[in-house]
């Protein structure tokens, strides 16, 4: 039972993790946010894997929370503010194709390096998939830097929250879920932030290439 | 479950449902059945502090709703003096809201403003009951925000987004005063229970501090001079309802903090704790008419005046700490009694004059005072209300403004049993600034009443007025019994406030002799007043003239013109206006308003005798405003430019500092040396 238990978190960080990766690979907008819900929503089951095996009740609500913010609510959001700048599409990124999935597979070496210890001494059936989450938060982190476009950018933050869920679900179990509504509640809060500074950004510049923001300053 | 866990509940789901009501229905559905959930609330937190007060309740709940420590609420004698404050304004101002809002409909956000306004009512009851510093600071924070998105309502106005932004600054600078407050109360321990800081044993040092900081914090909120600068600014913006809650109970959440922690959790300090609250008080009532006189903007003059009487307030508050540092326990509990009914009379009267001049507002589109008039003949209903609340804010007998300013001069004038030199200099200057505060208040609002609501209308505006709708005369309605019934009844309501407060910070629990019967007399105090009695000799004095003038007189109206030494054509912009009433005021305080004036005339071009039109502006300057805030604005500006210099303005580089540092510390965390 723990076996399948291994195997699903496993299964189910390496899923995130690699609709992490489009970001880095497609250069749609479109593309990105149906990565994001589908990321969304394997997140979603994972919460629940671990509320299933490791009996935690309170983790149920919070999949359920996972799937109608993250998989179908902002991505609804997003799918808006697409449509209503028109196709905008990540062009030029400040690195290449090629060069970011070279630097994610780094980032993933970087990861496991990292998690080394923990998943040395931890006794948790989770214990593998923990180096993957973590992956997962730097690759959104690269992402967050190497592409230009505001929706790009936001869409790598949401990536970046969700690398940081599952951490919190593997690692621990679930906290207490009170901080994960309080989590949720900044997620959507920072999420409304970003939306009206995107909107901001188009009506000051007709576009949302964030660059363009250097001009802010004088 | 006892009557009051059950009315709390009440409170809670009226205003849950109230506010859903407001934002899932559109049109006047939302609008009524939102006012209706903030009414019942507020309905049901009058009989929750009614009835705690009245069978000494004492109902203690905590919920673990809050994270770490979970939501503590306990209702004792003060909070639930506090709790019937808030209901009573709270309601009223709801059934006037349903009307008032009307007029918003497809200009600005009914949903918004119906969902926060059930929000805010429901904070009200929350933050009196809060018995931990989490919950406290929490529904604190609750309150200043949901405020703060009300008085943003008509948001598309320059002066409203500048309003609440000084608005949302100084409440903040309060609320940082009081986290620290607490902190240092609860030495370091956020989510400590209000049990525990009364027993906590603190340094002099750390205890002048916590009083000092909750002084700064409350003040913020209270309106204190020198922190007052938010509210003429963000009362006349607001909806008159949203104005007449703010100014009758938010403000006052300042009085009740500060007697909770310098009372309650203190237990009481050295005297100068109260000499610096009085000092600020005789400061603020003074400042606050002398402004008021000058401004001919209806609602900000009442603002102005809703810093005036909570410095009468804090005046009483200031009293009491005194008297009990010196060890009266008689006189410190009629100078608390004082404040706190003061306290609930000017939410009563105040909240009934925003409501006033709310309805002059709907019917005329104008605050400014100089372009009203008339109004009497066109509103009659909403005259007299608004000539009762003036008459109360005022201090005349026999309405409830006259009992509370009788008891606040009564406990400054027992201070002459403390033998004691600056005692002796203190107070006796307190009785003349608090009397020559009552006596510009009355002068003010000859002003107010007068040049809005009496002679010729001066506008086409003012002209066409028709009397407010039904609901906005029932709210007015309600507040105007409860001023008359609230000055009439001062031998009923002290020694109820007297033993809200036994018990409280080391005041007697067995409540000090006033003196029941017609005649109203408290120990300690040196006089004696009998309202009932002013009340039947006025009466017996209206009747007997009017009587007189139906029996002798010839009572028809006989319109006629005024008599304009000779000169024809005069128009209602020569009525006396409020410039020219508060012209010699602005001669004798000459030095404090700093006045501008600016003539231009245009002559006739044939001939220097014959004008075709004299512009004349005038303007105050509140010198020490200006010499207060503008270095703290100038260092803020300078700081933020030295700042600006850090930014590369390059988003990107940010993240890649933060990436760059995450990655450093991750790798010194794995692999330390």
């Amino acid at each position: 039972m723990s076996d399948a238990f291994s195997q699903l978190s496993v299964l189910g960080s390496s899923l995130t993790l690699i609709f992490g990766l489009i970001l880095l690979w497609r250069r749609g907008v479109p593309a990105y946010i149906s990565a994001f819900a589908a990321q969304s929503a394997v997140l979603a089951g994972v919460a629940a894997v671990v509320a299933h095996f490791g009996r935690e009740a309170e983790l149920y609500w919070v999949a359920a929370l996972l799937f109608l913010v993250k998989a179908v609510a902002i991505p609804k959001l997003l799918r808006d503010m697409e449509r209503r700048f028109g196709t905008e599409r990540e062009l030029q990124p400040y690195v290449n194709t090629a060069t970011s999935l070279v630097v994610a597979g780094l980032l993933v070496l970087f990861g496991y390096a990292i998690m080394r210890p923990l998943v040395a001494v931890s006794r948790l059936p989770t214990r593998a998939a923990m180096p993957l989450a973590m992956a997962l938060v730097l690759v959104s982190l690269f992402v967050m830097i190497s592409r230009k476009k505001a929706l790009t950018q936001v869409v790598g933050f949401l990536m970046l929250e969700n690398g940081i869920a599952l951490l919190a679900i593997l690692g621990t179990y679930g906290i207490p879920l009170i901080i994960e509504l309080g989590v949720f509640l900044d997620a959507l809060l920072g999420f409304i932030v970003m939306q009206i500074f995107v909107y901001q950004i188009h009506d000051t510049f007709e576009t949302i290439d964030v660059e363009q923001l250097n001009r802010l300053r004088h | 479950m006892t009557i009051a866990s059950w009315l709390l509940y009440i409170i809670v789901g009226a205003h849950a449902l109230g506010a859903l009501a407001a934002l899932g229905l559109r049109g006047a559905a939302g609008r009524v059945l939102g006012a209706t959930g903030a009414g019942a609330g507020s309905l049901a937190t009058l009989g929750l502090g009614a009835w705690c007060l009245g069978t000494g309740t004492v109902l203690a709940i905590t919920a673990p709703i809050l994270p770490l420590t979970g939501l503590a609420l306990r209702v004792d004698g003060v909070s639930a003096f506090f709790l019937i404050v808030a209901g009573v304004a709270g309601a009223a101002a709801s059934v006037y809201g349903a009307a008032y809002s009307a007029h918003y409909e497809g200009r600005y956000s009914l949903r918004l403003l119906g969902a926060m306004w059930n929000v805010l009512l429901l904070s009200l009851p929350i933050q009196v009951l809060a018995d931990n510093a989490l919950t406290f600071l929490m529904t604190w924070e609750v309150m200043s925000l949901s405020a703060y998105f009300l008085v943003l309502t008509e948001h598309d106005r320059r002066e409203t987004v500048r309003a609440a932004n000084w608005y949302l600054v100084v409440t903040h600078a309060g609320f940082a005063a009081l986290v620290a407050a607490f902190l240092l109360l609860a030495a370091g321990d956020p989510t400590a229970s209000f049990a525990a800081m009364r027993s906590a044993v603190l340094a002099p040092g750390t205890r002048d501090a916590v009083f000092v900081l909750a002084l700064i914090g409350f003040g913020a909120k209270a309106g204190i001079v020198p922190l007052h600068v938010w509210l003429p600014m963000a009362h006349p913006v607001a909806p008159s309802h949203v104005s007449a809650l703010m100014s009758g109970v938010v403000i006052k959440m300042g009085v009740y903090g500060l007697l909770r922690v310098s009372l309650d959790l203190l237990g009481g300090g050295p005297a100068w704790w109260g000499g610096l609250a009085l000092g600020v008080g005789a400061v603020s009532a003074l400042l606050g008419v002398l402004y008021a006189l000058m401004e001919h903007d209806l609602k900000r003059l009442l603002a102005y005046h809703s810093i005036e009487n909570v410095g009468i307030i804090f005046m009483g508050l200031g009293a009491g700490l005194v008297f009990q540092s010196y060890g009266l326990p008689a006189l410190a509990t009629l100078g608390f009694v004082a404040g706190l009914y003061h306290t609930l009379n000017h939410a009563c009267f105040k909240g009934l004059l925003f409501l006033g001049a709310g309805s002059v507002l709907h019917a005329t589109h104008t605050r400014n005072m100089e372009e009203l008039g008339g109004l009497i003949h066109r509103m009659p209903r909403t005259a007299v209300g608004f000539l009762i609340g003036a008459a109360a804010i005022s201090a005349l007998p026999p309405l409830n403004g006259f009992a509370s300013e009788w008891l606040v001069f009564q406990a400054l004038l027992g201070g002459s049993t403390i033998p004691r030199a600056e005692i002796a200099v203190v107070m006796p200057i307190a009785v003349a600034m608090l009397a020559l505060t009552s006596g510009l208040a009355v002068a003010c609002f000859v002003k107010a009443f007068g040049i809005t609501f009496l002679a010729l209308p001066r506008s086409a505006e003012a002209a066409q007025a028709q009397e407010a709708p039904l609901a906005m005369q029932i709210g007015m309605g309600a507040l105007v019994l409860a001023c008359v019934a609230l000055g009439l009844a001062p031998f009923f309501v002290v020694p109820v406030l007297g033993s809200a407060l036994g018990g409280v910070g080391g005041l007697p629990t067995a409540s000090v002799e006033f003196s029941l019967g017609t005649s109203f007399r408290v120990a300690g105090a040196v006089g004696q007043m009998s309202p009932l009695l002013v009340a039947l000799g006025l009466a017996l004095l209206i009747g007997l003239t009017l009587g007189s003038l139906r029996a002798f007189a010839d009572r028809r109206l006989r319109p006629g013109d005024t008599w304009g030494c000779g000169r024809i054509g005069h128009t209602a912009r020569m009525e006396y206006t409020a410039t020219a009433f508060a012209e010699p005021l602005r001669r004798i305080f000459a030095e404090l308003y700093r006045p501008t004036q600016d003539l231009s005339i245009d002559f006739h071009p044939a001939s220097r005798y014959f004008v075709e039109s004299i512009e004349y502006r005038s303007a105050i300057h509140p010198w020490f405003e200006q010499a207060l805030y503008t270095p703290v604005l100038r260092l803020l500006r300078g700081a933020a430019h030295r700042v600006r210099r850090l930014q590369a303005g390059s988003l990107h580089l940010y993240l890649t500092y933060m990436t760059i540092v995450l990655v450093v510390l991750l790798i010194v965390a794995r692999w330390p040396r």
